[in-house]
């Protein structure tokens, strides 16, 4: 008696996009970590300088840009499915909803600053609010640039250049916008809840 | 084929339900947790589990190679969990 022979097909695991863009990210992250650390030591250091500079913040607009940025990475993710299923045009329209959710996130942002700044608070009043500046308009940059990646994979996308199972420009693109939201999601609780 | 992205629509659906209730609780932890240390606790668990679903599902790592889910795995557990030390020691 023989057993019938059984054949299991392990599918490959395979890392989304491309190599150099990962180690981008993680060079990203190790940057935003020194400085998630640095802010945690001020604060320790100067706990009451820190206490009533978050009583100073607004918390809906940071809850507000956290639903933005969370959303905007949905429609990311959901653009990459319709890319994956050869649906060009729908993934070019859930990228430009996910701009629209940040654009939505930069105007909160530049609302929070201008307030802070009518209220005579700059990036000069004290280390909370120079960490502050420093960290957000260092993560703002980085939304800014992540909404050009994602212009220049959906400009891509509209043209066709993503066909033949050759995904990986438009999955470098959208893991960089993951990684702008992993950043937020550290950043939000740090400056506005804790 | 289909059937897989199917599910991943799904999976990217209930995650962004998740990261979003989560969110909320954690703006409002201060106000029903007295104590400021379990406040620092919860709301650094909070950002472990949406680290997680970021991680897994929007980036697609659970579908990548073990080295570097892991690497992010860890970067979501090791910062957060730094900072709680940092604060409550």
């Amino acid at each position: 008696m023989s057993n019938p022979s059984i054949t299991v097909v392990v599918p490959d695991k395979k890392l989304p996009g491309d190599l150099a863009m990962w180690f981008f990210i993680l060079a990203e992250l190790t940057v935003f970590a020194i400085f998630f650390i640095g802010f945690s030591v001020s604060e320790q250091l100067n706990a009451e300088m820190f206490s009533l500079g978050k009583a100073q913040l607004h918390q809906t607009a940071g809850l507000i840009n956290t639903i933005a940025l969370i959303t905007s990475s949905f429609f990311v993710a959901l653009a990459l499915t319709k890319i994956h299923k050869a649906q060009a045009k729908q993934s070019v329209l859930l990228l430009l909803i996910a701009k629209a959710f940040a654009i939505i996130y930069i105007s909160v942002k530049i609302w929070e600053y201008l307030s802070l700044f009518e209220q005579g608070i700059t990036i000069e009043t004290n280390t909370f609010f120079t960490l502050y500046f420093l960290i957000t308009a260092f993560h703002l940059m980085h939304v800014l640039l992540g909404m050009v990646i994602l212009s220049f994979i959906a400009h891509s996308a509209w043209q066709g250049k993503y066909q033949n199972n050759e995904f990986s420009g438009f999955e470098a693109g959208t893991s960089y916008w993951h990684m702008v939201d992993l950043l937020w999601i550290i950043l939000f609780p740090l400056i506005y809840v804790i | 084929m289909q059937n897989n992205k199917a599910i991943n629509m799904a999976a990217a659906t209930k995650s962004w339900f998740l990261l979003i209730t989560l969110s909320v609780i954690a703006i409002y932890l201060p106000a029903f947790v007295d104590n400021r240390s379990l406040t620092i606790i919860g709301a650094l668990v909070i950002v472990v589990l949406k680290g997680q679903q970021i991680v897994d599902i929007f980036m697609e790592l659970n579908n990548a190679p073990k080295l570097w889910r892991t690497l992010f795995l860890s970067y979501i557990i090791l910062v957060p969990l730094i900072i709680t030390i940092i604060y409550l020691v």
